[in-house]
């Protein structure tokens, strides 16, 4: 497994031990690109801060909380349209974001008084949040305001308030996924284990890095209610922040972004006995296995059983057509952390495309070996890249289309690469099965856009051809495609409701029964 | 022979590695642990054996061993032509192969961090 020396960065040779190609018969032992350092002099990469990977990524879908910036207005960016992770309380949490607004004389005489008054005033703009998280930035942090005290000073004088302080300044750490680490440890110490919850079922989970992503947690809860499974609480995505005080009472902790958040699983398992199942959301095989799994701990394979049948059922034929239009389409995986193995070996397997790239903007080293181990040989994995590092995997791989941030995606539009948004969707969710058909649905109209055929033609050098029409989707998709595959009656296009999350939340599910009710 | 058991261990990692995520938690111990819990409960299962569920972390471990065993079985026959001795060989090398692509031969410099 060579290390891979870009031509680009050939002046910062520190870069090389950042990417290697996967070899024939080659393991993780051969090289394994560094990960989780501090982005090199000269190498401008696409992270993200602590501050920001704390809040942005972590804090803020909690959503039933006044979420406070104590900084400089600028840092309070990435609300609604750039986060999509959506809540059933009316998103509150996207539509309102808070800052303290710090300015030169703040930095100079300090902030803690403006931060107070900011506290009161934003909990009586909206009487009906008692919570709220405050995060530090490098500008509060820098003059050393404490907020921790000024937050209990509000604590104590408004009864049924509760705040969580998080110091996780933009600093902190050489990427986002230091703020991660820094929130995760923080809800822990100081707000795990201070509510008692209310326990409904017999069978009790936390739901652990699922952010609800146009809805992913919405699905999801849907298939545990279903097996009748009680979600204590969901870390973060639509996560209520009492809930989440009351981790302590779950049996088996659900993981799925153990980039972000196995941190807080591990803690509940030292102090609390609470095990650690990690598990996969996307594809069809790999989530319904995990949801196997989950009801094997609790011994209710047969309503997970139930579950699997019933959607592969539904959504094979559906998954298909598209897997027969998209197979050998060449992919880069360059998505910010998790993704990078959730989808390497499921995208091949199930929508036939072929991974010839994957990356991590912040991802550590056993992201890698995750997501090494599972593309196929060949692929080229590169750690925190830069953007000329970018251009010239795209230049030398060709790929079909990407997956990956705006920032990289539009670089890739520029050399006419089409790009979707891996972290906040195109028309997500995209976990499930129905969201599976989503993301291949995705993938597909990306690829096949007719717009983006005619972008190929630079207006300035090449020939327009003026003897064809506009050429549909539908067209290109289908011109190389055997008869079979073209008119097979077993395979269909996604058949599903533009929205497929509102009929979730409006759904009712019987109380389960039972058998332990002498349980808290 | 030996390269037949190579071959047949070569298999079982390679599914491992593409399909689970069990072995690779954040530090040594950690996988050490998941390692052993795992494999040696899979190698109990496949060889018809009584598991020990007393806590909920061997309880865990257990799900993850039950869907392994079941995925070998499934995916490579010849492990069910195997005797008990056979399965506990190959389950055996398994588990080392495994403890050095995770752990002893691991390029992971994170992975003895004293704290999570």
């Amino acid at each position: 497994m060579p290390y891979h020396e870009f031509e680009c960065s050939k002046c910062i040779p520190e870069r090389k031990k950042h990417a290697v190609i996967k070899g024939p018969g080659e393991d993780l032992t051969s090289a394994l690109p560094l990960g989780y350092l501090s982005t090199i002099p000269g190498s401008i990469s696409e992270r993200g801060c602590a501050y920001c990977g704390a809040k942005h990524v972590i804090g803020q879908p909690m959503k039933d909380v006044i979420h406070l910036s104590h900084g400089p207005v600028g840092c309070t960016y990435d609300t609604w349209q750039t986060k999509r992770y959506l809540s059933d309380n009316d998103n509150f949490q996207l539509k309102y974001t808070f800052a303290t607004d710090m300015k030169e004389k703040h930095i100079v005489f300090g902030a803690e008084k403006m931060l107070k008054k900011n506290i009161i005033e934003a909990f009586k703009a909206f009487p009906q949040i008692k919570r709220m998280t405050i995060y530090q930035t490098c500008a509060s942090a820098l003059i050393g305001d404490d907020i921790n005290a000024v937050a209990q000073e509000v604590m104590d004088e408004l009864p049924g308030v509760d705040i969580f302080v998080c110091n996780s300044p933009g600093f902190k750490g050489p990427s986002q996924s230091g703020g991660h680490h820094t929130i995760c440890i923080a809800w822990f110490k100081d707000k795990v284990g201070t509510v008692e919850p209310k326990i409904t079922s017999d069978y009790v989970i936390n739901y652990v890095g699922e952010y609800n992503i146009q809805g992913d947690q919405f699905v999801m809860q849907d298939y545990f209610k279903r097996m009748g499974i009680q979600i204590l609480s969901t870390f973060t995505g639509n996560g209520s922040y009492d809930d989440l005080r009351a981790m302590h009472r779950a049996h088996l902790n659900v993981l799925e972004c153990a980039r972000s958040s196995e941190y807080l699983c591990n803690e509940l398992r030292v102090k609390y006995g609470i095990p650690r199942l990690d598990i996969d959301g996307f594809g069809f095989a790999p989530l319904g296995n995990s949801l196997k799994k989950v009801a094997l701990f609790f011994g209710i394979e047969d309503r997970a059983q139930k579950i699997i049948e019933e959607e592969t059922a539904r959504w094979k034929p559906e998954l298909d057509w598209y897997k027969a239009r998209l197979t050998g389409k060449k992919v880069c995986l360059w998505p910010g952390g998790s993704k990078l193995w959730h989808w390497a070996h499921v995208i091949h397997e199930e929508m036939g495309v072929e991974v010839v790239s994957v990356y991590t903007k912040f991802g550590h080293q056993g992201d890698m070996e995750k997501g090494i181990s599972r593309c196929e040989e060949g692929a080229l994995a590169i750690d925190d890249p830069n953007e000329l590092e970018g251009l010239e995997a795209m230049e030398t791989l060709k790929p079909d289309i990407i997956f990956t941030g705006k920032r990289p995606g539009e670089v890739a539009k520029k050399i006419r690469v089409p790009y979707l948004n891996a972290h906040g969707y195109h028309n997500g969710p995209w976990k499930g099965w129905e969201g599976w058909v989503r993301f291949a649905r995705d993938i597909y109209n990306g690829v096949y856009s007719p717009i983006h055929q005619l972008s190929l033609l630079d207006i300035s050098k090449d020939e327009i051809p003026t003897d064809r029409g506009f050429a549909t989707q539908r067209m290109l998709s289908d011109a190389s495609l055997s008869d079979e595959a073209r008119h097979s009656p077993d395979l269909r296009e996604y058949t599903g409701k533009y929205d497929c999350c509102a009929d979730l939340l409006k759904k009712e599910y019987p109380v389960p029964e039972r058998q332990s009710v002498a349980a808290v | 022979m030996e390269d037949l058991m190579k071959d047949r261990v070569d298999q079982l990692v390679n599914y491992i590695m593409k399909n689970c995520l069990w072995q690779f938690h954040s530090r040594a111990w950690d996988r050490k642990r998941q390692n052993e819990g795992i494999l040696t409960q899979t190698a109990q299962l496949l060889c018809g054996e009584t598991v020990r569920l007393e806590t909920p972390l061997e309880k865990c471990y257990w799900v993850d061993a039950v869907c392994l065993a079941e995925a070998f079985k499934e995916n490579y026959p010849w492990i069910k032509g195997l005797g008990a001795e056979d399965v506990r060989q190959v389950m055996h090398d398994l588990h080392e192969r495994m403890d050095y692509l995770t752990v002893t031969g691991s390029l992971n410099l994170e992975l003895n961090d004293q704290h999570y």
